[in-house]
């Protein structure tokens, strides 16, 4: 029965996707019509005529109305081609299954920072709740949220790159080539992108378990006679399980938004470098090449942490 | 990150330098700017063969085409991976054999180019007549060229041996063969582009020092040594890695960290930097000229009073001073005193001087002041230039008010005659007359209110191009110069110098006029 609620929702999720990705897609789209520029003047060269730039318009397809070149920009998509940059001419999905690997690691380096460091942290503070500890927690989450991450980065870069050069200052290696290499040159990008994870998920996890911990159930848990580590364990963590997994899905999906500007601090070669290069030179195939992957990525972790709902809560599918 | 040649991402990240002792360099350059440790310096010992060099690039190239790019950027590229008909003096910009080893007017409207044998592409196809007859006529007509305009007086191309070109001309033009030093000059092979089409944007194959191994979007340029390569013992690196830092902060880093060995477009705040680190630096002259374009063509600046009182209210040392922590050469021409064609009667032709301003102003019918619609670019330093002019013209009466956007918009709108003036930059041209022409003639592209000429500019721009002799080039150069002074059709503020950073082992750079980086005489120390 489970099961089968499982598999529908997953089915009315699925049935979600297409109307989502091509109203995102379509929106991006128009927003670039909107912000001034044309990349028509950018590629003309020296001295362009206005002759000259209505032929690249003309060449490049941008003289179509803008319903057909989206319409075929969807449908050339909708066949697994994504189309060349114009600026560039590689082509973009090529471009995006190469460069995806690399934030992907820094993301998940980030996230995994954030988890390892904030869920300790906020157990700890659950436990003492106004104590000392509960403090410090609070001081180190409320800097965390406070200090921009790029901020950050360079104080990073300085000083375990350029004075103690422990590590590199910029620049990513592919994780398949050198994993040591790879994990190295992504250290600090992720250090940078996991302060404001640990404080997100330290305070959420303190909140939730406080709250869980000082409620009636617990009580009688106590009553019972059931150790404080088999309380917290089994049934607290338990209980706050489903505001930790909304949590890191909504984190997972900010720290892919963070890395436009990490990656520029570290000149990391990933998407994020990628959208802000041609969203600044209107290079629009790139950006929706960008954005249909983004929204792909996004909108299948929701689907994964929602199906994760209902294993961890089996009240969530039957609702 | 692409831009238009003439109007670069970002008014700082140009770059220019050419060799010069540091008594000259001081001499040439007002403010208080002085040579890092290794700034300029003669490599020590014997160039040695071999290594990688890693070089932080700070845009993404547009094409690795000549003939298809657009970007001001690109040529650090292609230098590598191409070389011109004609080459350059690095100090002065003056024309001396590329792969043409000579060259000749036989009448002013025909050029004979002899060109090099035993030359080979990257492919192992031949270096000849044919194929330099094949590569101008694409610039000239392929409908991707970006460069039909350098090559508008040439108006056939013949293989009149196998190793000679002749080029029949619409008119005189000295300029050419300067023109032939930069994009429309750079040979690709013909078997190449015919077999990959729009594909040799990013498969070049030209006859460089060094041929391309990858071009990774956006991260990395590789090109490895040319074997064949035409001149005896070069190129000294094996290799060169260029990988693209956008943000050129971060570019300085990577070779503060040590990951790269040379980063290039530095603006003067990084000087600091360079020198806290104790890295090299190679800094020079070029002929990137920040300056005020103004719309001559209608009111308010098409009376030569209120735009002389513009160039007296400016007050250039300041300017340099405030914006440029001191390291540009105040500009009072389009040409910097390390040029061939400088002509020093010319500096300090507008003296700073308010009360002159606000007279010559009063005199034009404005004496309660005077509005200016001026257009310029968001970016920081950009708009930093914007309030130091709009706070020294106030001084004399002017009322500047800015629009801002990004360089490629603003400056087409400017140019489509919106706006009284442009606060942007002139990159330079190798050869000085293109300079003239491009800006002053009645149809060029830089004249924004197509306004006519005096008949005299007109009759010298095209003198200038008529001889090919240089002592009567330079003089009517000159007269070119002296006229524009007189007529302030523009109004110069600085040159900004090239700022280059390299880690201890970078030997042998040159920094050259043009402000584009060349990396042939590189080598890198044990």
């Amino acid at each position: 029965m489970l099961a089968l609620d499982r598999w529908k929702l997953i089915g009315w999720r699925l049935l979600q996707f297409v109307p989502v990705i091509v109203m995102a897609t379509f929106i991006v789209f128009g927003l670039m019509q909107l912000v001034p520029g044309d990349i028509a003047v950018t590629l003309a060269g020296e001295n362009p005529s206005a002759a000259r730039i209505a032929e690249l318009r003309g060449l490049l397809g941008l003289d179509r109305p803008l319903l057909a070149q989206y319409g075929h920009w969807l449908w050339d998509a909708l066949h697994f081609d994504l189309g060349r940059s114009m600026l560039s001419g590689e082509p973009v999905l090529q471009s995006i299954l190469k460069r995806f690997p690399t934030t992907l690691q820094i993301v998940l380096m980030a996230l995994s920072l954030s988890l390892l460091i904030g869920v300790p942290m906020g157990i700890l503070a659950a436990l003492r709740p106004h104590s000392r500890v509960d403090a410090f927690v609070t001081s180190v989450a409320s800097l965390g949220v406070a200090l921009p991450n790029f901020w950050l980065a360079m104080l990073l870069v300085s000083f375990f790159a350029l004075n103690l050069g422990w590590l590199p200052a910029t620049g990513a290696v592919d994780f398949l080539k050198d994993p040591a290499a790879s994990l190295k040159s992504a250290i600090l990008p992720a250090c940078a992108l996991a302060a404001g994870g640990v404080a997100e998920i330290a305070r959420q996890l303190r909140g939730s378990l406080v709250e869980v911990l000082s409620s009636q159930f617990v009580r009688t848990l106590h009553a019972k006679g059931l150790s404080p580590s088999a309380i917290l364990w089994r049934h607290g963590l338990k209980n706050v399980s489903v505001n930790l997994l909304t949590v890191i899905g909504l984190m997972f999906n900010r720290l892919l938004g963070a890395t436009v500007v990490i990656e520029a601090v570290f000149a990391i070669p990933g998407v994020g470098s990628m959208v802000v290069a041609s969203a600044i030179q209107k290079d629009f195939p790139v950006i929706q090449g960008v954005v249909l992957a983004m929204v792909l990525i996004v909108i299948s972790l929701n689907l994964l942490i929602d199906v994760l709902y209902t294993i961890v809560d089996p009240r969530v599918g039957r609702a | 990150m692409t831009r238009s040649p003439d109007f670069p991402s970002s008014l700082d990240d140009t770059e220019q330098p050419l060799r010069v002792s540091r008594r000259e360099m001081i001499g040439l350059i007002t403010g208080a700017f002085t040579a890092g440790p290794s700034a300029l310096a003669i490599a020590q010992g014997a160039p040695r063969r071999g290594g990688v060099l890693k070089v932080a690039a700070p845009a993404n190239p547009s094409s690795l085409d000549p003939a298809t790019g657009g970007a001001g950027t690109d040529h650090v590229f292609l230098f590598t991976m191409f070389d011109t008909l004609v080459e350059w003096e690095y100090a002065t910009l003056q024309a001396r054999p590329g792969l043409a080893e000579s060259w000749s007017f036989t009448d002013p409207k025909t050029m004979v180019l002899n060109l090099r044998k035993g030359v080979v592409f990257h492919d192992g196809t031949a270096f000849d007549a044919a194929a330099v007859k094949f590569n101008l006529e694409r610039a000239k007509t392929a409908p991707r060229s970006n460069i039909k305009a350098d090559l508008a007086t040439v108006d056939s191309v013949e293989a009149t041996g196998s190793h000679q070109v002749t080029l029949k001309l619409n008119q005189p033009d000295a300029a050419l063969p300067l023109i032939l030093s930069d994009r429309a000059g750079m040979m690709a092979s013909p078997k190449a582009i015919q077999a990959l089409g729009n594909e040799h944007d990013r498969k070049p194959v030209g006859t460089g020092p060094w041929r391309l191994v990858n071009w990774s979007d956006g991260e990395k340029v590789s090109v490895t040594r040319n074997e064949k390569y035409w001149k005896a013992g070069m190129p000294y690196l094996d290799g060169i890695e260029m990988q693209i830092i956008i943000e050129v902060n971060t570019g300085l880093r990577s070779v503060v960290a040590g990951q790269n060995d040379y980063v290039y477009f530095l603006s003067p705040q990084q000087r600091a930097i360079i020198d806290r680190s104790k890295l090299g630096a190679n800094s020079g002259p070029t002929l990137y000229c920040v300056q005020l374009y103004m719309n001559y063509g209608r009111p308010p600046l098409n009376d030569v009073r209120v735009r002389r009182a513009i160039n007296h209210a400016i007050d250039r040392e300041s300017f340099v001073k405030a914006t440029m922590a001191g390291l540009a050469e105040a500009a009072w021409t389009q040409l910097p005193s390390a040029h061939w064609a400088f002509d020093k009667s010319l500096v300090n032709a507008w003296p700073h001087n308010i009360d002159t301003a606000k007279k010559l102003l009063a005199e034009a019918g404005h004496k309660d002041g005077l509005d200016l619609n001026l257009i310029g670019y968001t970016d920081q330093r950009a708009v930093q230039r914007q309030e130091v002019l709009m706070e020294q013209l106030r001084k004399a009466g002017f009322r500047v008010k800015f629009t801002n956007g990004s360089i490629a918009d603003m400056s087409a709108k400017f140019f489509a005659q919106n706006g009284d003036g442009l606060l942007s930059a002139w990159t330079g041209r190798p050869d000085p007359s293109l300079t003239f022409s491009l800006m002053y003639m009645k149809s060029a592209y830089f004249n924004a209110g197509k306004a006519e000429p005096a008949p005299e500019l007109t009759a010298a721009i095209l003198a200038s191009r008529a001889s090919t002799d240089i002592e009567v080039r330079k003089r009517e150069l000159s007269k070119v110069m002296k006229i524009i002074s007189d007529q302030a059709l523009v109004a110069p503020l600085f040159f900004q110098l090239e700022l280059d950073a390299h880690g201890k082992k970078v030997q042998g750079y040159r920094t050259n006029l043009l402000g584009k980086p060349k990396f042939e005489n590189v080598w890198l120390s044990e």
